[in-house]
């Protein structure tokens, strides 16, 4: 089982950047694109399909026909996707928006365009620690993109064999 | 605002390896041959026992279901076929239900029970870390000097606090120096240096790690009796050396002579009523333990004392006994059930009769023990390897005219000194996803470390417990 990140991005130079940014995550988890909220969907069916657990979503808010919040609100209704962690990555969310994501959808975490890419790498790694030490998660497999010393509290209760 | 909907956690069920599919072939195979084929020269109790013991062999090698569910397995088999309650008909009951069941309430699993919860309330008052903390000051400055250190305080903890818990303690607090040091072997050693210590700091007392419970058990329950300072004279001394030896190793391997290295831990103790009373009654089991031949009074007996005491102050909770190992305590508890049916059922006799043991020196057949213990532990699970190896090894003895004891003790012992790949050890299993480590360094070191290990085990240590008496 490994943990996936998603990347719901409209603007393909976009959408390549934030990939770019997360390369030397990969080999510990997966890492998705996807373009529009259809697309987000059918990534999030495959995920599921491989036994993979979708961890962290990262969201542009301004898509095509639809906004990254109202999906970060639906993913709430899907017993696949309710457990991410959800992030904004956006310029242009304005304040209702903002709030909307904060109470509704449950955001974890706002990240200003243009982003810093060690902050942008930072913040995936304690979502992910974040969704793995309130899931109880085996870390052990996803250790490389994790805060290692802080999910060792979920090795101590694990026993010798 | 709407709410989320309530959350109902999906269980999935893994799916079965290769390895896992074929164990469970395999177990069901060898679990009806005994039952079905007449086995000259063992009864029909002791047919149903060798039943019983291939299917553990088989389902603990292979992981064809979960280790604890062989071990609950083994029990119940042993309540439906050699009990009151046997569903077969045409074998004398040489077991009560009552006694199998026994097996998980064990003096050796209340003496566990006790250890854990201590452990547990250690880490939920950050006594260890902080112990850690002060522990590491006369270590600090030099490289060589704080993978001593470290290995040293690792092996302590790990003689009171589970093998796994420890490496997760330690690894918790040396993670940010590992990542300050620069990339490469330095690296390597001080990550290696703490699944090592905290493996062989299992070795030191009764409830440092599984395997040593295994053997207890199974020598209380045949009225060999050994104590908690019993244990620690037998096997301490063979801890502190192959610690000793295994700093030196490691650091001359991996670790550069003058390498600056500042560990600054900062001791901050809880001093609250709780953890005050807490430290008191950990501080008072202890002292019970080591000095059992003052009082007399056993160390399980002992080891129940912080459980009603805690519970009764409500420093520790029914919360904190649920997150208690129980999987460890009922994997234990499987092969005490394995190890007393193996006996009552005279499958031992027949074992010891398959081969002309006393025809070998006694050397030899320690040796052999030893190594195969050492050799299918390191592949799987150490417990297992105990459940399945000290029972035989306790029939042996009379056959070979050795002790008891000293037999157990050797396999137990063996069984801790398996560390050579990831999967040995669940200590090991995290310094391997450090990233800091890989295969071919953890094997190189298990195997040197492993070898003289049980070199010493086996020639050093029986020569030594005559020469002071102890067995």
């Amino acid at each position: 089982m490994k943990l996936a990140v998603l990347i719901l991005e409209d603007e393909p130079p976009v959408r390549d950047a934030l990939e770019r940014d997360l390369a030397p995550f990969r080999g510990a988890i997966r890492i998705e694109v996807a373009e529009d909220v259809d697309d987000a969907w059918a990534v999030v069916g495959e995920i599921d399909a491989d036994d993979d657990r979708l961890a962290l979503v990262l969201a542009d808010h301004r898509l095509p026909g639809t906004t990254g919040v109202d999906f970060l609100v639906q993913l709430l209704a899907d017993d696949r996707t309710r457990a991410a962690r959800k992030v904004l990555v956006t310029g242009q969310a304005d304040q209702a928006d903002t709030i909307r994501a904060v109470n509704e959808a449950g955001l974890d975490r706002y990240v200003a365009k243009p982003w810093d890419p060690d902050e942008l790498r930072a913040v995936v790694r304690n979502e992910l620690t974040e969704h793995v030490l309130e899931h109880r998660l085996d870390p052990l497999p996803h250790l490389a993109a994790l805060d290692a010393a802080r999910v060792m509290v979920l090795l101590r209760d694990r026993g010798d064999r | 605002m709407s709410a989320p909907p309530t959350s109902r956690p999906r269980v999935r069920l893994p799916r079965p390896t290769r390895l896992q599919r074929g164990g469970l072939l395999v177990g069901a195979v060898v679990f009806l041959l005994p039952l079905v084929v007449d086995i000259p020269g063992l009864d029909p109790a002791g047919q149903r026992m060798l039943a019983i013991f291939l299917l553990a062999i088989v389902f603990w090698v292979t992981e064809a279901i979960p280790l604890v569910a062989t071990a609950v397995l083994v029990i119940l088999l042993q309540v439906l076929l050699l009990s009151e309650q046997a569903i077969l008909p045409g074998s004398e009951e040489v077991l009560t239900s009552a006694s199998v069941f026994a097996a998980l309430a064990d003096p050796v699993i209340v003496l566990f029970l006790g250890g854990f919860l201590i452990a547990d309330g250690a880490a939920k008052f950050g006594l260890d870390r902080n112990l850690a903390a002060v522990l590491m000051r006369p270590f600090a400055g030099d490289a060589r000097r704080t993978v001593l250190g470290l290995m040293l305080i690792t092996a302590l903890l790990s003689m009171f606090v589970s093998n796994t818990a420890t490496t997760a303690t330690m690894f918790a607090v040396v993670i940010p120096i590992l990542v300050a040091l620069p990339p490469g072997k330095a690296r390597t050693g001080l990550a290696l240096s703490i699944p090592v210590a905290a493996n062989v700091g299992g070795l030191g007392t009764p409830v440092g790690s599984p395997p040593n419970a295994i053997a207890l058990g199974q020598l209380t329950a045949m009225g060999e009796q050994v104590s908690f300072l019993g244990w620690m004279l037998l096997a301490v001394p063979l801890m502190l050396v192959v610690l000793l030896f295994a700093w030196w190793f490691l650091t001359r391997r991996y670790v550069p002579p003058g390498v600056p290295l500042d560990l600054e831990l900062t001791a901050d103790f809880d001093r609250s009523p709780a953890a005050r009373l807490f430290y008191v009654v950990a501080a008072g089991t202890v002292t019970l333990w080591l000095t059992e031949p003052l009082h007399g009074i056993s160390s399980s007996t002992v080891g129940f004392l912080p459980v009603v005491v805690l519970l009764a102050t409500q420093v520790m909770t029914g919360d904190d006994l649920k997150v208690l190992q129980w999987p460890v305590l009922w994997l234990v508890a499987g092969g005490i059930a394995l190890g007393s049916g193996i006996g009552a059922s005279g499958l031992d006799v027949w074992l010891l009769g398959l081969v002309a043991w006393e025809s070998f020196p006694v050397t030899a057949v320690v040796v052999l023990l030893a190594v195969v213990g050492l050799g299918l532990s390191t592949v799987i699970s150490n417990s297992a390897t105990a459940n399945l190896l000290v029972p035989l090894a306790i029939s042996l003895a009379a056959g070979i005219g050795t002790d008891p004891t000293a037999i157990a003790v050797v396999v137990a012992l063996a069984c801790s000194l398996a560390m050579a790949l990831p999967i040995s050890t669940p200590p090991n299993a995290i310094a391997y996803a450090t990233g800091e480590v890989d295969t071919r360094a953890m094997a190189s070191s298990g195997i040197v470390i492993g070898a003289v290990g049980v070199g010493l085990l086996v020639f050093g240590l029986p020569p030594l417990w005559n020469l002071l008496g102890l067995v």
